[in-house]
């Protein structure tokens, strides 16, 4: 009997394709968020009649109520094919619902499932082995998502039962990246911030000499007046956004805001007429302060979770730095070349400090108002 | 979106217990598929019963093959699972194993389990015949002409010559093999063998092929008519008989052939050619849902369907340069006519007709015959 079935088998291995229709898959989605896990289960019905013939009424068709009845064997039966688990303690699983949807080889049953661990993930891991024992070919295709960007794919099979997942080094690369883009993005279009730092440095290649402008000697000077300046407006905005971010110090952001336009029209008015600390630095670090604070409302609007507010906070502000350290590196060579010309310090300083101060002006009007003036 | 995971819709809850969720292909043969699940139970409870799990094991195969649904081959492996991996596999295992694997185009394994079986049974004609399948599918005509040679003494007149025609066909000797089938299928010799349907189906395709390569256009239309009259559900014949349409531009013959929600993607590839070609109103539909079929084979690391791939991504996504890759690692794995000719076409869109040297090499070697293949033979020879 079996060698007349297979013989006959034989017969037609020429005319097989070996392509067709689809070998059996599940879909697993799982989003993970701290210590609970959430996402579906799609699972083939065709591979669940293979399991527990749900075609009770021999019709070659599967319908809602043939799967409906049998929920709680499925559920039994899907929960003891796949075990989650993190740092050694499992995740137990609860199936919360049941849907159905289409892949491209037929109606799936979706399993809505929800797992939670004893401590926020790190590290995640999947042990499945759904179907293997009924098709030696059946694979589960995994979607891992985690926080807010990253997803990770996966395959399982007859011999891959078993991966693990780190979530935490991966994320975090993802989102540090994610934080420094931010940090860069945002004092490339803060204006406010941009032209501050312009304000501060357009002088660094002078020295003032009673009400008049003289150029620096050397090179080296000039970068020790910026790196000075730098410094200290970084490390000031550094402490007032780590401050805020920990909601240490909070002030009202229309104040902060307000503040800052006023540092800007007071940095350009100091270089057209003196009115602030003859060291640039001071001047840098007091008004840093209040940078740091427009900084950390920026930060406070992305919304962050509590366990990545250190990694945001170091990336952000790596961004600003970077942003920033463009700035320098592109204006203070210019300024230096041009310094020793008659028209920099009387028509360059003046007129580009005479600009920046009417745009602040504009700030601190609009902000402390409350009105809509600038377009920036 | 990243939730999706190759759905096609959202997921909903159904309105009503009557509500079809899934229709079994079973449904088309509910003596087969009654038979299976009684099957399916006892080994259920005896998994260790040599000689059910075998009986299952080959159920499952013979639905691949006439559903073209590689899900039965994972069904048929797992059966089989506690002989699977044993020093001493039973020779049946060995075989149904090395059918498996020939499907999945994992040959070298097919192959290494079809030798073992047949060093123990070297009078096994499905072994042999499996064995010249496997060995013609990558080239190896001289293994694949003695293997057929050895199916002589073993097997009926018709599955020796079928087999023997089929290499031949394929090496400078269309006409002889032509005329071999023309005798071992002639009313008296088919009667007097009695020879099954499925075998006569299979000797017919392949005469038509042969027929197609040796331009006699006619004969192979009949051919292809016989072979669907004897077997109409043969995926195989239907492809070839697709292809042979295709080239002669009766695209809307195509259409009625296939219907656009085949299952069998290496048919729904054939009538979304002749869709595209005939400007056909589901034209664009029927591409995406084979695109979603290939995405959902890739997401899962099959690479079975490489020669269906490259033709789809050559024709309808007009990239001549993905195709040659894909065609190009289709040659590696697979050297059917088909493979030559898809390698070549690529070679050519793609302008790089270098990257065809080993097809074309291959061409030269076996002499395979074909006014379409010679042509494009030529032009990636070049002047």
């Amino acid at each position: 009997m079996i060698g007349r079935l297979l013989f006959a088998l034989c017969f037609s291995l020429f005319a097989a394709p070996a392509f067709a229709h689809k070998p059996s898959d599940s879909y697993l989605a799982l989003r993970v968020s701290d210590a609970a896990i959430e996402g579906h289960w799609d699972i083939a019905v065709r591979d669940l009649d293979a399991v527990f013939d749900l075609d009770r009424n021999a019709d070659g068709k599967i319908d809602w109520g043939e799967i409906d009845g049998r929920r709680a064997e499925i559920d039994v039966y899907a929960a003891s094919r796949l075990a989650l688990s993190s740092a050694g303690n499992p995740c137990p699983l609860t199936i919360t619902d049941h849907e159905v949807d289409r892949h491209t080889d037929g109606g799936y049953l979706v399993v809505n499932l929800r797992a939670v661990c004893s401590a926020p993930v790190d590290a995640l891991d999947v042990d499945y082995s759904l179907l293997f024992d009924i098709d030696a070919l059946h694979r589960g295709l995994l979607k891992l998502e985690t926080g807010s960007a990253s997803v990770t794919s996966a395959v399982f099979s007859a011999s891959t039962r078993r991966q693990s997942f780190t979530l935490g080094g991966l994320s975090a690369w993802t989102q540090l990246r994610g934080y420094i883009g931010e940090g860069i993005e945002h004092i490339a279009t803060g204006f406010d911030h941009l032209l501050f730092l312009v304000a501060l440095l357009l002088p660094s290649v002078l020295v003032r000499r009673g009400r008049h402008w003289e150029p620096v000697t050397s090179f080296p000077r000039a970068v020790r007046s910026v790196a000075g300046t730098v410094t200290a407006f970084t490390l000031a905005h550094s402490i007032t956004l780590s401050l805020a971010t920990l909601s240490v110090v909070s002030l009202p952001s229309r104040l902060v805001e307000s503040l800052i336009a006023l540092s800007v029209l007071l940095t350009a008015l100091d270089n057209l007429w003196p009115i602030l600390p003859r060291r640039r630095w001071q001047v840098a670090f007091a008004f840093g302060l209040l940078h740091g604070f427009g900084f950390a409302s920026v930060l406070a609007d992305l919304q962050l979770p509590p366990r990545a507010l250190a990694l945001s906070l170091f990336g952000f502000n790596l961004g600003v730095e970077i942003g920033q350290l463009v700035l320098v590196v592109v204006l203070v060579p210019l300024v230096y070349l041009v310094r020793r010309t008659r028209t920099y310090p009387r028509t360059g300083l003046a007129s580009a400090s005479a600009v920046i101060g009417v745009l602040s002006t504009g700030w601190l009007i609009e902000r402390s108002l409350d009105l809509r003036l600038l377009p920036f | 979106m990243i939730f999706a995971s190759g759905a096609l819709a959202a997921p909903y809850r159904p309105q009503s217990d009557s509500e079809i969720v899934e229709t079994l292909p079973a449904g088309t043969a509910p003596a087969a598929d009654r038979a299976t699940r009684a099957l399916r139970a006892a080994v259920a409870r005896d998994p260790n019963n040599l000689d059910l799990a075998l009986r299952l094991a080959g159920l499952y195969v013979t639905r691949a093959r006439i559903d073209s649904d590689p899900r039965q081959l994972g069904r048929a492996e797992a059966a089989l699972a506690p002989w699977w991996n044993t020093a001493d596999s039973p020779v049946p295992v060995l075989v149904l194993r090395a059918t498996i694997e020939q499907s999945n185009h994992v040959f070298a394994d097919a192959r290494t389990h079809l030798e073992r079986a047949l060093a123990q049974q070297p009078a096994n004609a499905q072994a042999r015949l499996t064995l010249a399948t496997v060995q013609q599918v990558t080239g190896d005509f001289p293994g694949a002409a003695e293997s057929c040679a050895r199916l002589a003494d073993v097997a009926a007149a018709i599955v020796a010559v079928t087999c023997q025609a089929s290499v031949d066909g394929l090496t400078g000797r269309a006409a002889q093999a032509y005329d071999a089938l023309d005798r071992v299928l002639a009313p008296s010799a088919a009667r007097k063998d009695s020879a099954s349907v499925g075998l006569r189906s299979w000797a017919t395709t392949l005469q038509a092929e042969i027929a197609e390569r040796l331009d006699r256009l006619e004969d192979a239309e009949r051919l292809y008519r016989a072979s669907r009259a004897l077997d109409p559900h043969d995926a195989y014949t239907i492809a070839a008989y697709a292809d042979f349409l295709l080239d002669q531009q009766r695209y809307a013959e195509v259409i009625d052939l296939i219907p656009g929600d085949t299952p069998v993607d290496t048919l729904l590839l054939r009538r979304v050619q002749a869709a595209a070609r005939s400007g056909a109103a589901d034209a664009a539909d029927t591409a995406d849902d084979l695109a979603q079929r290939f995405a959902a084979l890739r997401a899962r690391g099959d690479r079975v369907h490489l020669r269906e791939e490259a033709r789809y991504t050559l024709e309808i996504l007009r990239a001549p340069d993905a195709a040659l890759a894909l065609a190009v690692e289709n040659w590696r794995v697979q050297k059917e006519p088909l493979d030559a000719r898809i390698a070549l076409e690529a070679a050519l869109a793609a302008h790089r007709p270098q990257a065809a040297r080993e097809v074309l090499q291959a061409i030269a070697s076996t002499h395979l015959e074909g006014a379409r293949i010679a042509e494009l033979a030529r032009e990636a020879r070049g002047p």
